[in-house]
């Protein structure tokens, strides 16, 4: 089948609208975020869902609504008729088309073997979990750095690891893993907020909002604004966690120190490294997670207000904007 | 004062869009867009044939009241014609390469009641007749003409509309 073909058939539009609608639901929530000086992750994430769920059910509904939206005249009209630069050749020879598909098919090999691989990895591995290590109420010395903390049904596990370690498995039974090296780097209040942000991870994971939520991305897979977007998600969702923390703590200043502590110094390593493009990705990828992590430790320190109505009036307006404006792109 | 900084910025990006939608046609000239008559669409698409009819009900006002050409990603032209008292389009044809190419918004058959094979010329020819959008009668004929797919739509009786494709043809 030619390509223009295939961009004229029903999968071709769903694929090329969807990405448009995602870019362009991208924008408003941007600037409604900005607008109302949103920095509650949680109205945050509410609103980045909308580029990630919008995009999914918006090609069909509109045409279901009205089925001449793809005709000539419709695009004449419209706010943005995507044929026209798909249409268009550079240089009159290459097809603009063939840039997009190049597009969408490396964001889905990166979505594959960076997201869909490392989950389902996960997930086989926290069900058939073979690591073994210490019961922490066993542990004498930091036992009682969690002690107070109403952490019900959570098993929390000391690894004999010289190695800093940290993380946690999901699912309805959610357990916590601590090395012993990390025991050495971080003091007890430090490792209590720690152990009280994974504590938040695994809160978070029996909510099954967030199991649908990767469904919907898992549709999404050739679509390189949600594979962003879906990233962003995930950083807020720690931010969350950090709040949830710092409620558990009370002591937003030791969860910022054990973020420093296990996240800005270990990077270090990377200077000295000889420079190739594996190693330039790589750092990178460090860059952009250091960012990530110091960003953190700046809310850490100034708190999180919230908004007024939780940020309500801001998302219905942008989910109205949003459905009226992307009806107009085609 | 927020929602005004948020309406501001969802105008800024209505203009932005309206941009990137009017740049292609200034950088790509054979994009689908609107033309005065079928002499600067011959001109600037370098298009050979363009299938006009010779007989023209009366009631119909000639020139075309659009005429919207392309030549990428496949040449195809259409042409409505208004009636004479009134702005409605009564008469709309076109031709395209693509099979798939159907402008039927304007004149659009919700009802068929007769889609029959018909001798057009010696081409074999689709008719379709019925009803269109406000309950008139209507009726639309189709066939390939070398290498175009003609259509021609009028909400007219079907005996008008073969006197009107049959005058496209030599």
């Amino acid at each position: 089948m030619e390509f223009s073909a295939f961009l004229n058939s029903y999968p071709g539009s769903y694929i090329v609208q969807s990405f448009y609608h995602s870019v362009i639901a991208t924008a408003i929530v941007e600037i409604a975020i900005k607008a109302w000086g949103i920095r509650n992750p949680k109205v945050r994430q509410r609103l980045l869902l909308i580029v990630i769920i919008f995009p999914i059910f918006s090609f069909p509904v509109y045409q279901i609504i009205n089925p001449q939206r793809s005709s000539v005249y419709f695009r004449l009209e419209s706010l943005l008729d995507s044929s026209r630069w798909l249409d268009m050749e550079l240089w009159g020879v290459v097809p603009i088309q063939y840039g997009f598909f190049l597009m969408f098919f490396l964001t889905a090999v990166i979505f594959l073997f960076q997201e869909l691989v490392p989950i389902l990895r996960h997930t086989y591995e926290s069900k058939g979990s073979g690591i073994s290590g210490e019961r922490a109420e066993e542990h004498s010395v930091m036992a009682q750095a969690w002690k107070d903390l109403p952490m019900e049904k959570t098993d929390i596990f000391v690894l004999e690891d010289d190695d800093v370690v940290l993380f946690s498995t999901t699912g309805r039974k959610g357990s916590i893993y601590l090395s012993s090296g990390l025991l050495r780097v971080l003091d007890k209040e430090q490792v209590r907020a720690a152990v009280a942000h994974e504590f938040a991870h695994v809160i978070r994971s029996r909510q099954p909002l967030l199991v649908i939520l990767f469904l919907f991305r898992i549709i999404m897979f050739y679509n390189p604004i949600v594979l962003m977007e879906f990233r962003r998600i995930v950083q807020e969702d720690e931010k969350i966690c950090d709040d949830f923390a710092v409620s558990l703590t009370r002591n937003p200043n030791a969860l910022a120190d054990a973020l420093r502590k296990l996240y800005i110094t270990e990077e270090e390593g990377m200077q000295g490294k000889t420079k190739n493009l594996m190693t330039e990705m790589e750092a990178l990828e460090l860059y952009s997670h250091r960012l990530n992590i110091e960003s953190r430790i700046a809310r850490l320190g100034i708190g999180a207000p919230n908004a007024g109505d939780n940020g309500w009036f801001a998302t219905g307006l942008t989910i109205v904007v949003v459905l009226v404006m992307n009806y107009f792109i085609v | 004062m927020r929602f005004f900084a948020f309406s501001a910025g969802v105008a800024i990006l209505v203009f932005g869009l309206k941009f990137f939608n009017w740049l292609p046609l200034m950088i790509q000239v054979d994009s689908m867009r609107g033309y005065r008559d079928l002499e600067e669409v011959r001109g600037a698409l370098q298009v050979k044939t363009i299938f006009v009819p010779s007989y023209f009900p009366q009631h119909l006002s000639w020139p075309p009241s659009r005429i919207l050409a392309q030549r990428k990603p496949f040449p195809a032209v259409i042409m409505e014609f208004e009636k004479m008292t009134s702005k409605d389009t009564m008469l709309l044809i076109s031709q395209s390469t693509s099979e798939d190419f159907l402008p039927e918004e304007k004149i659009r058959l919700i009802q068929v009641e007769e889609n029959v094979t018909y001798s057009l010329k010696g081409r074999e020819a689709l008719l379709r007749v019925g009803v269109c959008q406000r309950n008139e009668p209507c009726s639309g004929i189709s066939w390939k003409e070398g290498e175009y797919k003609i259509q021609v739509l009028a909400i007219s009786t079907p005996f008008e509309l073969i006197r009107i494709a049959e005058s496209m043809l030599r």
